[in-house]
């Protein structure tokens, strides 16, 4: 008897998931709609929805930026749509989007400073090698040649208003992994990984774009290649 | 090695596909990255700041008078922990559940977040310069109309520098000296050691002793300054051999006494019979009568002083002639030559100097009722709710023309002020204090404040600088550079000794006061109606309230009770018996003071003629229950103690008199009578506590020394032969008979382990371990290795993170949970808001209602089991034992856990970890059913996400946050993790300083806090780590070693101190 009713309930399981399915299917499209209502006027209509810091992003910045630098190949193990005019961030885990590029609030032109003027990585993103944040310039690093270079330009203007008021630059965030997981960026620039394996060529970008897709098939692959520890907890805690 | 399991059914991954079915439709709209938003650098970069990485400021807890010094932790310019500061002599690098809590008053949601003032009879915002205007013009009122001599300032009691600069501000405005109160504070002991030794406290050495007596002292209960106490108790009875054995006299088994070796039930109030029968100045026929033992229990007493080598006798108590009982005792350490060997009055401790007590602040209330107190400032204290209703304090400060607040959080004396001047929190301001004699502990600011708030010192001298008569006097320009100025070497002596936290110095000392006028009403002694004697104490962890506004206080359970969010009364199950009530039956108690309910909690170690009730919880706001006056705050403002306190518990100080201890001057707490009803209902109690007993399962295991002396002895006879090891361990256990784990409970030897492999614990890379999640096992005899093995696909397990729990050390005092949920971002999961849903409309707000249905969330807590004494319900059976035992996850080798989970989400990490791993984990839970220690946790709600009800941590306390540790959202397991992020850290500082790990280089966040230090971390793979030899222990055991689960977690014997025969 009980093992009858036990059978009966499976098709039930399956309506009830199929309902829930069907309901959050449902509240995510509304959610979407939402989304899209909140976009500023002129966001251009492909961007991804369920990125919030997005909603501003289209794929012309990212066309734009493949002139300096052939747009990568894709790698990751996600299988799912790639083709950048469907959005190329389609599916990348819970991590940013690769390719994803904001226009940032100054303009910052990385081939200018690293190829022309020789500066290393390190000048500015002082932390790399010491500590798992990468670490920003303050506005005062930036203010230290700016206060005499390149005064009348209108990006470095916004720069030296920016440090005038007393206020940091708000970088756009582009790089982003999920908050389970844990990169301290001084153990992989220790141990023999450049900034481009994982950033790309940054100092022929003139806007920066995420060049790898940080999915963690993309992670794995590279730690099995070097020999580094790959079980879970080594980033997972 | 077996690739295909042997049992038929749905294997994990066949499983997983059924389940992909159903979860695929659902994950489209599960993920995003709404958390993406923006870098913000610094404007310019602060000296000494790395981010992301952990700056640690050395500085002075203020949570008790016995100011341990304290390293706060600050990541990006926010304090995330506190622990105790390793330089400090006074509590090297141990703190106490409270202090590691004051992040908590830190970041506390109802802090006060800017002045307040008492505007059409509501608390509204104003701004500091108006409010300093307020308070200048109004002291101007008071001294032009010549009442300044009438104010009162009652400060919570501190030490350092402070009190003195208070006490002169005071007088420049012709006002008295300031009352310092403190509730919690042992009144009759302080007396007793001032009339016997002439100073407040000396150094207690345990060490010294090889006898410990304690007349109701509850010396592991926040008796005195119990850092330095507790570590001094750990040392002493850790050294196992040679270790004091202790006594403990009183009616109510406290947590001290359940440490104690022995226990002497005595009526309440009957210590002073016995120390007199002691000193030989009763005959012990009358001393046994009154104390309601035997004439033999005396006697041995009086004997194992008398032959003890040295003794130590110790103090305590609340009732109306503890301090008479304390001076006895006292005088008998004198005469049995303890002073100036166990006790120490050379080298005086300074927490109790310039203590005012109870009586003067009674004094206060008499004159405020009068009508002559023309202002009054209260800051930190809390006078409404600590005082008994008879004080009529509140009523007296309606009766006060202005009453000044430099309280920073709302409290029921605050909420009645016409002016809060919110004080910084202790973690912002600066300050000193001198613990003992010419050590300075520094204190400093770990960070910017959090809310518009000023240090009190400062706003007295901004308002002295505001008055035309004392400008010239107050030339300084704060507080901190007054400091400064007096710190022997100036400011650059100062800024070398600020990272050290410590220096030789000595602070501003008050002028000494007078104890005053004790004259209010002595106590009569159990006076009243009433079966039963009432024993009132202070809670371990929340004192007399202070500690009720922070959730980790109010949720870690009583060390004794195990009772958390709730009130409770003890009686023991005779008693019960005898009234008809069972565990939770609300009860009703009454005493000539007032009359509370509360549920039954019955308790073995309570007299039957006898209940008790903590203090600590029951504030309730006296006006309005809430107010939002508060500018642009959404949130509604709380009066009363604040959110986390309102409608929990009853405070016990409704049942008191009132009455005095006439030497003191303390309110004599214990000396009531209690007529207790039953009203016929039931509660659940909120207890963390699964059973009291073990049955047999030997968790907490302990043995004597002439048990461990015996074993020796016979594995020195059966060395050489080839008997296995675990015989020799079971012959072990039976030597010492007892109530441990016998081979017989669990069927024999057949649990023999597959593979021969022997079921005692084999430290560092010998322990088999599971080499993969399916449970496949690596043993000893076996080619596999597991992930030992050079071959294993990890290939590089090198280390076994391991840890030792000293149950001869531990106390049971619960201040490693604390630590584990400031270190591991643990949400508290009792408060009204965070109750399940009843209905779709109705909530469970009961405080606690989470953990009624057993979902508290502490990766660590502390068990406590009872041995003896299993006829409790028909004899009174003193001689129970009691065993602590700090369970967290074992780290098992052959971890159950692991190959029930159907997703990978736990498995074996190589360096011997059990790991969670958060984003594999669906919730399905089988790892918890599967868990023979119930050490997985798992998030019913959504606790870590802000957008949800049940969020943990109400703005601003998400500041509290380790960034280190993913905050765990709904529908995810979670449990001990060895404070991976700890190890990870310190592997990634060894590779960033190309070295190896050191030994004993980094350990977890319990065993650093543990005031004990009971608990050992490391790799037991290593010989040179400190955990790879005490592994090898005598002491050691596993937990369920039986169950072949390997565990990385070894356990060492209590060793119970007998009466040699």
């Amino acid at each position: 008897m009980t093992q009858r009713k036990k059978w009966a309930a499976i098709p039930g399981f399956f309506l009830v998931a199929a309902i829930a399915a069907g309901l959050s299917a449902y509240s995510g499209a509304t959610a979407r709609e939402a989304d899209a209502a909140q976009a500023p006027a002129g966001a251009n209509k492909l961007a991804y929805p369920s990125f919030s810091g997005l909603s501003g992003t289209n794929l012309d910045g990212v066309r734009n930026n493949t002139e300096a630098m052939a747009l990568p190949k894709i790698t990751g193990d996600s299988g799912l749509k790639l083709d950048p005019k469907q959005g190329p961030w389609a599916y990348s885990g819970a991590s940013s989007p690769q390719n994803y590029s904001p226009e940032q609030p100054v303009k910052f032109p990385h081939p200018q400073h690293v190829q022309k003027l020789g500066m290393n990585c390190t000048y500015c993103h002082y932390s790399a090698g010491k500590a798992q944040d990468p670490g920003l310039p303050t506005v005062a690093t930036c203010m230290g040649c700016h206060s005499l270079v390149a005064t009348g330009k209108p990006e470095i203007k916004k720069l030296a208003a920016y440090y005038a008021k007393g206020q940091p630059v708000p970088w756009q965030r582009m790089h982003k992994v999920p908050e389970y997981v844990h990169f301290p960026h001084s153990r992989h620039a220790n141990g023999g990984v450049t900034c481009q394996t994982c950033h790309g060529e940054v100092q022929k970008m003139t806007q920066v774009f995420q060049y790898s897709s940080l999915n963690m098939g993309w992670c794995v692959n590279c730690h099995i290649e070097r020999k580094a520890r790959y079980d879970c907890s080594t980033c997972h805690y | 090695m077996s690739t295909e399991s042997g049992a038929t059914g749905v294997k994990r991954r066949d499983f997983l596909k059924i389940l992909g079915v159903t979860s695929a439709a659902t994950a489209v709209t599960g993920c995003n990255t709404d958390h993406v938003r923006k870098l913000i650098p610094y404007v310019s970069n602060p000296d000494n700041t790395v981010p992301g990485v952990s700056n640690y400021f050395a500085s002075t807890c203020r949570e008790c008078a016995t100011s341990c010094g304290i390293l706060v932790e600050t990541r990006d310019g926010r304090a995330l922990k506190i622990e105790g500061n390793p330089n400090a002599e006074l509590n090297r690098g141990a703190l106490c559940a409270k202090g590691q809590s004051a992040l908590q008053g830190l970041y506390n949601p109802d802090r006060f977040r800017q002045p307040m003032a008492r505007k059409n009879g509501q608390l509204t915002a104003v701004t500091w310069d108006e409010a300093l205007q307020t308070l200048a013009t109004k002291l101007g009122e008071v001294r032009s109309k010549g009442q300044a001599s009438n104010a009162v300032f009652i400060n919570q009691h501190e030490i350092g520098s402070f009190p003195a600069v208070l006490d002169n501000w005071l007088r420049d405005y012709g006002m008295p000296a300031h009352l310092s109160y403190d509730a919690d504070a042992p009144a009759s002991a302080i007396a007793a050691n001032k009339a016997a030794y002439g100073v407040a406290w000396p150094t207690l050495d345990f060490d010294a002793a090889s006898l410990i007596v304690s007349f109701g002292a509850d010396f592991l209960d926040g008796w005195g300054p119990s850092v330095p106490l507790q570590l001094a108790w750990a040392d002493a009875r850790g050294k196992v051999e040679g270790a004091p054995r202790a006594i403990y006299i009183g009616a109510r088994r406290s947590l001290t006494g359940l440490n104690a070796d022995s226990w002497i039930a005595c009526r309440p109030g009957s210590e002073l019979a016995i120390i007199q029968f002691l000193r030989g100045s009763k005959p012990v026929a009358d001393a046994a009568a009154a104390a309601d033992v035997s004439v033999a229990t005396l006697e041995g007493l009086k004997k194992e002083i008398a032959e003890a080598k040295r003794s130590l006798l110790l103090a305590g108590g609340n009732g109306v002639d503890s301090t008479q009982v304390a001076t006895e005792v006292a005088e008998y350490n004198k005469s049995l030559g303890n002073v100036g060997i166990t006790i120490k009055p050379a080298s005086p401790l300074g927490i109790y100097e310039r203590l005012d007590v109870s009586a003067a602040v009674f004094n206060a209330a008499d004159r405020m009722n009068a009508g002559s107190v023309p202002v009054l400032f209260v800051r930190g204290a809390n006078p409404v709710h600590t005082l008994p209703k008879s004080v009529k304090f509140a009523e007296g400060l309606a009766k006060v023309a202005f009453k000044v607040s430099f309280t920073n959080v709302p409290d029921e004396t605050t909420e009645l002020a016409d002016l809060v001047l919110p004080d910084h929190h202790s973690l912002e301001s600066w300050g000193d204090a001198e613990p003992t004699a010419n050590t300075l502990h520094l204190q400093q600011p770990a960070m910017e404040p959090v809310f518009n708030t000023r240090a009190t010192a400062d706003v007295l001298i901004a308002v002295a600088k505001m008055d035309t008569a004392l400008a010239s006097k107050y030339t300084m320009t704060d507080y901190r550079s007054w400091l400064v100025s007096r710190f022997p070497g100036g400011q650059a002596a100062q800024m070398l000794a600020l990272p050290k936290g410590v220096a030789s110095a000595s602070s501003l000392r008050a002028a000494g006061r007078a104890a005053g006028d004790l004259g209010r009403k002595p106590a009569a002694a159990f006076a009243g109606a009433g079966d039963f004697h009432l024993v009132i104490n202070a809670s371990p962890t929340l004192g007399t309230g202070a500690g009720a506004n922070k959730p980790w206080l109010v949720e870690l359970p009583d060390p004794v009770s195990k009772i958390a969010w709730q009130s409770w009364v003890e009686m023991h199950p005779m008693a019960c018996k005898k009234l008809g009530v069972t565990r939770g039956d609300l009860v009703t108690i009454e005493t000539s003071a007032g009359k509370v309910t509360l549920p039954v909690y019955n308790y073995l170690g309570i007299r039957p003629d006898t209940i008790a009730v903590s203090l600590g919880l029951g504030h309730k706001s006296q006006s309005n229950r809430k107010f939002d006056a508060d500018g642009d705050r959404k949130v509604p403002f709380y009066s009363g103690y604040g959110r986390y306190a309102e409608g929990v518990g009853i405070n016990a100080v409704d049942l008191v008199s009132g009455d005095t201890d006439a030497l003191s001057g303390a309110i004599a707490y214990t000396s009531m009578k209690a007529k207790v009803t039953r009203t016929g209902e039931n509660i659940d109690l909120i207890t963390t506590e699964g059973s009291a007993r073990q049955h047999s399962r030997g968790i907490g295991q302990a043995s004597t020394l002439a048990a461990l002396v015996a074993a020796r002895t016979k594995k020195e006879a059966s060395h050489g032969a080839t008997e296995g090891a675990a015989t020799t361990q079971h012959d072990a256990n039976a030597a010492e008979g007892g109530h441990e784990l016998g081979p017989k409970e669990w069927g024999g030897n057949e649990h023999a382990f597959v593979g021969g492999a022997p079921t005692e614990f084999l430290p560092g890379l010998k322990s088999p371990v599971a080499n993969d999640a399916q449970g496949d096992l690596g043993t000893q005899d076996s080619k596999d290795k597991g992930m030992y093995s050079e071959k294993h696909w990890s290939g590089m397990a090198k280390r076994r993170w391991a840890m030792t729990v000293d149950l001869s050390r531990c106390t049971g005092c619960s201040a490693c949970v604390t630590a584990c949920y400031s270190e591991n971002n643990i949400p508290t999961v009792g408060a009204t808001w965070q109750g399940r849903a009843l209905s779709p409309t109705v909530w469970d707000t009961r405080p606690g209602a989470n953990i009624l249905k057993g979902r508290e969330m502490a990766w660590i807590r502390l068990e406590r089991y009872f041995e003896g004494a299993e006829d409790s319900e028909n004899v009174f059976d003193p001689g129970f034992d009691t065993r602590f035992v700090p369970m967290m996850c074992q780290h098992c080798g052959n971890a159950p856990c692991e190959p029930v989970c159907p997703v990978y989400a736990t498995y074996h990490s190589p360096d011997g970890l059990n790991v969670q791993v958060y984003n594999r984990c669906v919730g399905t839970r089988y790892c918890s059913n599967n868990c023979p220690y119930k050490v997985r946790y798992y998030n019913w709600f959504g606790y870590g996400e802000p957008g949800r009800r049940q969020y943990a941590f109400p703005e601003p306390m998400q500041m509290q946050l380790n960034p280190d540790v993913t905050v765990r959202g709904k529908g995810v397991m979670e449990k001990c993790t060895f404070c991976v992020q700890r190890i990870r850290e310190a592997e990634t500082r060894a590779d960033l300083e190309q070295r190896p790990l050191q030994a004993d280089e980094f350990t977890t966040a319990c065993a650093q806090a543990c005031p004990s230090k009971a608990i050992t971390f490391g790799d037991a793979a290593d010989p040179t780590w400190t955990v790879a030899k005490q592994v090898e222990d005598e002491r050691a055991y596993h937990v369920f070693e039986v169950l072949n689960t390997y565990t990385a977690v070894v356990y060492l014997k209590k060793i119970n101190h007998t009466v040699e025969a």
